[in-house]
C-alpha cells in the first residue's frame, strides 16, 4: 500500500508539474497584469473560505488570518463557507463587499484598479460539485490566462477557458472588498450606496459618511447618492447643505417622495414653514396609495401644517 | 416545542422589540429606511426578517457553529441575505474544497478500478 501511494503521488505530482510549467512559461512571455503585492494564505482542509477572505481583506488593508476569520465564515456541517457570509464577514471588518456584475471584463476592470477579486469556482467533476473560493490577482493580455491565489498555490495560472468553465458553474460569482471611501471600479452609484447600507451595522458613522461623500464625488447626479449625502448633512445639523443637496436631487428626480419629504423637514429646521408646507403637500400628493413611506410623509405634513399655521412668513430668519 | 423552535421564538421576540422601533419618528426618511422601503413592504417584512435571523442562527448552531458566533454571524447579514440563507442553508454553495478533494476522488476511483480488477497499479510484484 505504501508503494501504491508513492506511485499515485508521483503520478499526481508529475501531472501537476506538467500542467503548470507549460502555462508558467506562457505567462512569462506575456506582458500580463498581475497584483503581485496581494498577500497569500495557504488554506488548510475545507478552509478556502477563510483563506480567500484573508487574502482580499489583507489587500484592502485589514490584517486578519484565516484562523481569525474561520469563526466568522466556516460552517462545520457544510464543510465550507457561504458566499453571503464571506460578504458579511468582510463588512464586519469595516470594509465594503461589492458583488460584481457577471462577466470577466468586470473582473479585469477591478484588477486594473488594483482590487483582487474573490471568486467561487466549482472544481468538481462527473457531476459531483466541489465549491471552492479563490482570489483572481491577474490575467494575461496577449494570452488568455488567469492568475489566482488558490488553495495551497500562491500563484496558480489557469488557461482562460479552464478558469471560466469552473467559474461559470458557480454562476460567475465575483466580489471585491474595498475601504468604504473607495468605491469599486465597476460599482454603480445606487449599488455602492446599498453596499454601504448593508455594511451600516458594522461601520462607524464617519466611515459611512466618508463613503457617501466618495460616492458623491464620483456620481454627482445620482438621486440615491444625493439623498444619502443630504441625509448625512441633515443628521449633522448642516441644514443649508442638506437643503441644497435635496433640491439638487429633486431637479434630477422630481418624483422622489423621500427627497421632497426630507427637504420639507430641512426647511422646517431652517425656519421656513411655508416653503416646508408646500414641499410636504407635494410629497403627500406624490405618494402612491399604501406606500411604505406613507407614515413619515404624513408626519412631516402634520408638523409643517402646525408650524405654518401660526406663521405666514415664507422664510423667517432663525 | 423543541429547542430550536424555542431559540427561534425567543430571538424573534428580542428582534421584534428592537426592529419595530427603528422606523423614523421625526418625519425624516433615513437612507436605510428608504432602501428598506424600496425592497420590502413595512412591518410584515420586519417580522419575517426577525424570524429569518433567528432561524439562520439556529441552523448555524445545528451545523456546528459556536452559538456565540452564530449570533454575531446572523446579525451581520442584510435582510435580503437572511431570507435567502434561511431557506437555502443546506443547498447554497459552500466553498471549502481544494484540489485535495479532487485528488481524493481520483484515489477512490483508482482504488475501485483496482479492486474490480480493471487495473493492477497497486499490486506489489
Amino acid at each position: 500500500m505504501v508503494a501504491a501511494r508513492a506511485t499515485l503521488l508521483a503520478l499526481a505530482a508529475a501531472a501537476a508539474l506538467a500542467a503548470c510549467t507549460g502555462v508558467d512559461q506562457l505567462v512569462a512571455e506575456d506582458a500580463g497584469r498581475e497584483l503581485t503585492e496581494v498577500p497569500f494564505f495557504p488554506q488548510t482542509i475545507h478552509q478556502c473560505g477563510p483563506a480567500a477572505l484573508a487574502t482580499v481583506l489583507g489587500a484592502s488593508g485589514v490584517d486578519a488570518t484565516p484562523e481569525q476569520l474561520a469563526p466568522l465564515v466556516y460552517i462545520p456541517g457544510r464543510r465550507g463557507s457561504l458566499q453571503v457570509e464571506m460578504l458579511a464577514a468582510a463588512r464586519s471588518k469595516g470594509r465594503i463587499a461589492y458583488v460584481l456584475e457577471p462577466g470577466f471584463s468586470q473582473v479585469q476592470a477591478e484588477l486594473a484598479a488594483g482590487n483582487p477579486v474573490l471568486v467561487l469556482q466549482d472544481l468538481g467533476a462527473l457531476g459531483i460539485r466541489r465549491w471552492h473560493f479563490a482570489v483572481v490577482i491577474g490575467h494575461g493580455i496577449d494570452r488568455d490566462l488567469v492568475i489566482l491565489r488558490s488553495g495551497t498555490r500562491r500563484r496558480l495560472i489557469l488557461r482562460g477557458n479552464d478558469f471560466r468553465r469552473t467559474w461559470q458553474a458557480g454562476g460567475n460569482w465575483a466580489a471585491v472588498v474595498t475601504p468604504p471611501d473607495r468605491p469599486p471600479a465597476t460599482a454603480t452609484g445606487p449599488g455602492f450606496v446599498r453596499a454601504l447600507a448593508d455594511a451600516g451595522r458594522s461601520l462607524p458613522g464617519p466611515a459611512l459618511e466618508a463613503g457617501h461623500a466618495a460616492a458623491l464625488a464620483r456620481w454627482p447626479a445620482d438621486p440615491l447618492v444625493l439623498l444619502a449625502n443630504g441625509n448625512d448633512a441633515y443628521a449633522n445639523g448642516r441644514t443649508a447643505d442638506a437643503i441644497r443637496l435635496y433640491r439638487q436631487l429633486l431637479s434630477i428626480d422630481p418624483g422622489n417622495v423621500a427627497g421632497r419629504n426630507n427637504l420639507a423637514n430641512a426647511l422646517l429646521d431652517a425656519g421656513c414653514p411655508q416653503a416646508a408646507l408646500a414641499e410636504a403637500r407635494q410629497a403627500a400628493a406624490q405618494l402612491a396609495p399604501g406606500a411604505a413611506l406613507e407614515a413619515p410623509v404624513r408626519d412631516t405634513l402634520a408638523k409643517a401644517a402646525a408650524a405654518a399655521g401660526g406663521d405666514e412668513s415664507l422664510c423667517r430668519p432663525k | 416545542m423543541d429547542l430550536r423552535q424555542l431559540v427561534v421564538a425567543i430571538t424573534a421576540a428580542c428582534f421584534l422589540g428592537l426592529g419595530l422601533q427603528s422606523t423614523a419618528s421625526a418625519g425624516i426618511i433615513g437612507t436605510q429606511d428608504y432602501l428598506a422601503a424600496e425592497t420590502r413592504a413595512g412591518h410584515l417584512a420586519e417580522i419575517n426578517t426577525a424570524l429569518s435571523r433567528a432561524d439562520v442562527q439556529a441552523q448555524l448552531v445545528a451545523l456546528g457553529v459556536d452559538p456565540a458566533d452564530a449570533v454575531t454571524r446572523a446579525a451581520a447579514l442584510s435582510d435580503t441575505e437572511l431570507a435567502r440563507v434561511a431557506e437555502q442553508m443546506q443547498t447554497l454553495p459552500a466553498g471549502g474544497d481544494s484540489l485535495l478533494a479532487v485528488i481524493g476522488i481520483l484515489f477512490v476511483v483508482l482504488l475501485i478500478l483496482e479492486l474490480t480488477g480493471v487495473t493492477d497499479i497497486f499490486k506489489k510484484i
